[in-house]
């Protein structure tokens, strides 16, 4: 009978097929007992009362029962799902609400489970039965199941996920040990199938959704069967339930899973576990690709910053996705996050490349704002940013200030090491430009701002650069610290040390204890600049206690604030309070100082420097040369050194004078702004009798002291 | 926090309902003064929303003698969960508002108080000097929903930690440097009960982004952007770009997500959304800011990727076949009938 029905359903039913004798003769009279329901039901959903007609029911319904031998619930079964198959969702729901699952689920229980049971002891027995009960309890279940999609698309999605839930509870208690692989009709298992899929999404729609969670779960980690597609999908689905549900979910409690397995603790960590095993069966060839699992992976990472992990997924999807430039493209991104810098200019460079995809200009600007960072590569950046802007030109207009903004800062950083005056005058004047022409097209951006004050700043254009730093302060509501540095800054290279104090101030107000260490060093050193050597030890001494705290309270976090460039380190503390106290002349404890900082940071330029220092005012020359050589050693383009081992060794004598020469123009290549180094140049050329120079020179020194702020620009 | 003593303290959600009433001036929308359950209509109901929104985006709004900033704030505090949410459903207008008035600098002490006491229960869920961390899944290790070759000696594979959200540091009051991280706070509480919230505080968080970020979305046409506004003089206030950081983006981007793909049916909200996704991304192209990159932009595919449909029921290709022969055999059966 039900096996009849089967056949009937598809004509190619693999399996036991049952060998009853109506089997043989059911194909007429089948057809011959439908459509007379479907005509009820469709005369029905058709009339004007737009009433079904319980009388047609009944009649089609016991013609069948006749017809086909079927039990009451497997009739109605039949008859919903031919009104279910013609679209009459509404009569196809008034056939299946006469079945009553329950009852069915206690004829079919005993006999399948205990056949279960004997199947395993003894595969090759086949068992007619057993599979007639499983034909019948198919039909039940599938009719439910449609039931379950009729109520859905009738927008009653509670209902609707009640039944579906009632299909799975009934599997699970006529199958109490999960569904058996080989065994199970295909209808059957085709059912539990769609309800295992179904049941999380209707009561998603139904707004339940812890009970969605429940089910997808429930979906996940019982033996339902599934094939590998359709756990794919429902992995899928719950992945984004979990990443973007918005729903406060407990983990998975699971006691019996083995030692060293993992246990998600949370949301994400759910969903980016199944984001990672739907990626790895996808490897495996089980799915087929489906790009928006990766996309989500890559939300998810790059929002815990897990770009470098993201990377090496990236790297693993096979040749044939993604298109190679934008594979690149995407490494690059990944990778500039996690701080890798020159892998990601690397990849950049294959994509960039003449063959490939020149004219990116997302992947221009990258490629340009990594330069941007380094004064090796800040001549590079150029090259890319002007293509940048070319492209933005010929585009649209909407990237060209970013374009343009870069393009600015990879000239400025190009111009600080410029190789000649004339070169590097040249380099800021554009720089200048760009920015300019940048702000112009994007008024609204203050980074460009910033950006701007600081290059008027480096070149002592102190009054755009006290305008451009106000303006950032204002545009960013005082939000940005960097902000406050540079008016300060600022404030103090015009020598007015005491409205740069205000200001400190002012943002220390601003500023939460914990991130106040830059401002406090400012601080400290404005004292020092307004010879308030007192006030300054003060300074430094609550700087101090403030990074010592941070130390304790963040020492033991791994990836914690000490690369942070907001945080002062506490060997820098050291450091200035060491030259604090050796421009006081208190040697012993300028020395006490230089040991704590040697004790946190072992070879160190600046502390060489410093130590070097201490030596030359107690006119221990060549340990002072000793010292600065060291310091030297240790970091080759180190200025300060440069600069004082040029003026230490004019003192010894003429000879010495072409090296002191060298030493103090490589100072000045570097950093064109150290005054110290003008100034022993001019004596050099004085001494020399080169007046003339000389007397550039010390116009130039004099200048720069009076334009020197008390700590460099290039710190913020 | 304000400093007179509130006229009624407000212990009950049916306190609350009271005391809006009074703030708000007139009578209160017919369905709502006469709810069974205050609590649910504080979150859900339009009206009253739209009258407590309308009052929060009016001028002079959110100083310190703001009387609805001071309902807000004891409501909060009258530490009744249902109540909480209601007020957690003015968030996106509270620190949209705040957010862009306060780069002008206006005294917001009202704004403040609520917004400083939302983080400061943040802080306390969350635990003093606790990250949210993520331990991301090393699939050499066997999870609930894979099997893996159990590693020799037992020995798992070691995890990679991801810090989500640093650890939250106690703040009495708004410095400037903190605002993003206090806000960014209060919306990732905000997130934490977005299943709970009415479609409309969706929308007002996703209209407020597209203002923080302060780009064009290319849906709106390219060329309208740049030139000031004419519009906005005349009209009601103009709300600005604010500074992004990264501690105030990640969260802004977790909300967007779910408004965008969360389990909503609203195509209104996913609009929205998706707007709000692509003006992020083009705020995050602004300065090249990798991570905001990627994760905008994963966002704005997403928004323009086909959900993938639940399958439908399938029927066995022979019976769609027969159809012809069935629609037959019914006419037959009927003529007979007849």
């Amino acid at each position: 009978m039900a096996a009849a029905a089967a056949e009937w359903d598809s004509g190619s039913e693999a399996g036991p097929t049952g060998d009853r004798p109506s089997a043989a003769a059911s194909p007429v009279k089948g057809n011959a007992a439908l459509p007379e329901e479907s005509d009820a039901g469709a005369s029905a959903s058709g009339s004007s009362e737009a009433k079904v007609d319980d009388g047609n029911i009944q009649e089609a319904e016991s013609s069948l029962r006749e017809g086909l031998s079927l039990n009451y619930e497997e009739a109605r079964a039949l008859l919903g799902r031919l009104e279910y198959q013609r679209g009459n969702v509404e009569a196809a729901l008034r056939v299946f609400d006469g079945i009553d699952l329950q009852a069915a689920i206690q004829r079919f229980q005993p006999s399948l489970s205990e056949k279960t049971l004997s199947k395993r002891s003894n595969k090759l027995r086949s068992d007619s039965s057993n599979s007639g009960s499983q034909h019948a309890a198919s039909l039940v279940l599938e009719a439910i199941y449609l039931k379950s999609m009729s109520l859905q698309k009738l927008g009653k999605a509670m209902e609707a996920a009640k039944q579906c839930k009632s299909v799975l509870d009934a599997v699970e208690s006529i199958f109490q040990c999960g569904i058996p692989g080989v065994m199970v009709e295909q209808k059957l298992q085709e059912t539990v199938s769609k309800s295992v899929e179904l049941l999380p999404e209707l009561w998603k729609q139904a707004g339940a959704y812890q009970e969605a969670l429940a089910s997808y779960r429930r979906a996940l980690l019982s033996q339902w069967n599934l094939d590998d597609e359709c756990c794919t999908r429902i992995q899928k689905r719950f992945a984004v339930f979990l990443l973007y549900g918005g729903v406060e979910v407990s983990p998975p409690s699971l006691g019996s899973q083995t030692e060293g397995s993992f246990v998600p603790r949370n949301n994400l960590e759910e969903a980016i576990l199944l984001l990672m095993i739907l990626l790895k069966k996808w490897f495996l060839g089980k799915t087929h690709w489906d790009s928006s699992v990766m996309e989500h992976l890559t939300f998810a990472l790059s929002l815990c910053g897990q770009t470098s992990v993201l990377a090496k997924h990236l790297e693993e999807v096979l040749p044939g996705i993604y298109p190679r430039t934008e594979r690149w493209y995407s490494l690059a991104l990944c990778y500039f996050a996690a701080s890798h810098n020159e892998v990601a200019l690397n990849l950049l460079k294959k994509s960039l490349n003449k063959n490939e995809s020149p004219n990116d200009i997302m992947a221009l600007l990258l490629a340009a704002k990594i330069c941007s960072s380094s004064y090796p590569l800040a001549s590079e950046g150029v090259d890319y940013a002007r293509r940048a802007v070319k492209d933005a030109e010929s585009s649209d207009g909407h990237l060209k200030s970013v374009a343009l903004h870069v393009l600015g800062s990879c000239l400025a950083k190009k111009s600080r090491v410029a190789s000649s005056d004339h070169q590097r005058s040249l380099l800021q004047t554009e720089a200048l430009k760009s920015l300019n022409e940048a702000i112009s097209l994007d008024r609204r951006n203050p980074e460009l701002i910033f950006d701007m004050g600081i290059e008027y700043a480096e070149q002592r254009n102190l009054h755009a650069a006290l305008k451009c730093a106000k303006e950032f302060i204002d545009a960013t509501g005082g939000s940005v610290s960097k902000g406050w540095r540079l008016l300060s800054l600022v404030l103090s290279a015009q020598q007015r040390y005491s409205e740069a104090e205000v200001v400190t101030d002012a943002a220390l107000d601003e500023t939460a204890k914990w991130e106040q260490g830059p401002l406090l060093r400012i601080r400290a050193k404005l004292k020092i600049a307004q010879s308030l050597p007192m006030e300054a030890v003060e300074a430094y001494r609550t700087l101090l206690a403030l990074v010592q705290a941070q130390r304790k309270a963040y020492g033991s976090i791994k990836n914690g604030a000490e690369e942070d460039e907001d945080k002062v380190s506490e060997f820098e503390v050291w450091q200035g309070l060491a030259n604090l106290y050796s421009s006081l002349s208190y040697w012993r404890d300028a020395e006490i100082c230089l040991q704590k900082a040697k004790a946190l940071k072992t070879y160190s330029a600046t502390t060489d420097h410093a130590e070097g220092n201490l030596h030359e005012v107690r006119e221990k020359i060549q340990d002072a040369l000793a010292a600065y050589f060291n310091a030297l050693s240790m970091e080759v383009e180190h200025v300060p050194s440069k600069v004082s081992i040029g003026a230490l060794l004019a003192k010894k004598g003429p000879k010495y004078l072409p090296v002191v020469r060298c030493f103090l123009s490589d100072a000045l290549r570097l950093e064109p702004t150290n005054r110290m180094a003008w100034f022993y140049l001019g004596k050099v050329h004085k001494h020399d009798g080169r007046l003339a120079d000389a007397a550039d020179c010390f116009q130039a020194a004099s200048m720069l002291e009076d334009s020197d702020p008390v700590e460099s620009f290039r710190s913020l | 926090m304000p400093n007179d003593a509130p006229p009624q303290p407000i212990h009950s959600a049916k306190d609350a309902l009271d005391a809006l009433a009074g703030i708000l001036g007139g009578a209160l929308p017919a369905p709502v003064a006469a709810t069974e359950d205050p609590a649910a209509a504080l979150l859900n109901d339009p009206d009253l929303a739209s009258a407590v929104t309308g009052r929060l985006r009016g001028a002079g709004s959110g100083a310190g003698n703001d009387t609805l900033c001071r309902w807000l704030y004891d409501a909060f505090r009258a530490n009744v969960p249902e109540l909480q949410l209601a007020v957690l459903r003015f968030v996106p207008t509270l620190a949209g508002v705040y957010m862009c008035r306060a780069v002008s600098r206006k005294p917001l002490a009202g704004f403040e108080a609520v917004l400083l006491a939302l983080y400061a229960h943040a802080v306390a869920q969350r635990g003093a000097g606790q990250a949210e961390t993520v331990s991301l899944p090393n699939l050499a290790n066997p999870s609930p929903y894979h099997d893996a070759k159990v590693p020799p000696k037992g020995k798992p594979a070691d995890l990679d930690v991801a810090v989500l959200s640093p650890p939250l540091e106690p703040h009495g009051t708004m410095r400037a440097t903190r605002r993003a991280r206090i806000v960014g706070a209060v919306l990732e509480l905000y997130h934490g009960k977005l299943a709970h919230m009415p479609l409309s505080s969706k929308m007002d968080f996703c209209e407020f982004c597209v203002a923080w970020a302060g780009t064009q979305s290319k849906l709106d046409g390219a060329d309208r952007p740049r030139l000031p506004d004419a519009a906005a003089a005349a009209g009601a206030e103009k709300w600005r770009r604010v500074p992004l950081p990264w501690e105030l983006f990640q969260p802004v981007v977790r909300i967007v997500a779910h408004c965008l793909l969360g389990p909503t049916r609203s195509d209104e909200l996913k609009a929205q959304a998706a707007r709000a996704a692509e003006c992020l991304y083009w705020r995050a192209a602004e300065t090249v800011d990798a991570p905001a990159l990627l994760a905008t932009r994963s966002l704005v595919r997403l928004s323009q990727m086909v959900e993938e449909p639940i399958p439908e029921p399938s029927f066995p290709s022979g019976a769609i076949e027969n159809m012809a022969e069935l629609e037959a055999m019914k006419a037959n059966i009927l003529s007979t009938k007849n």
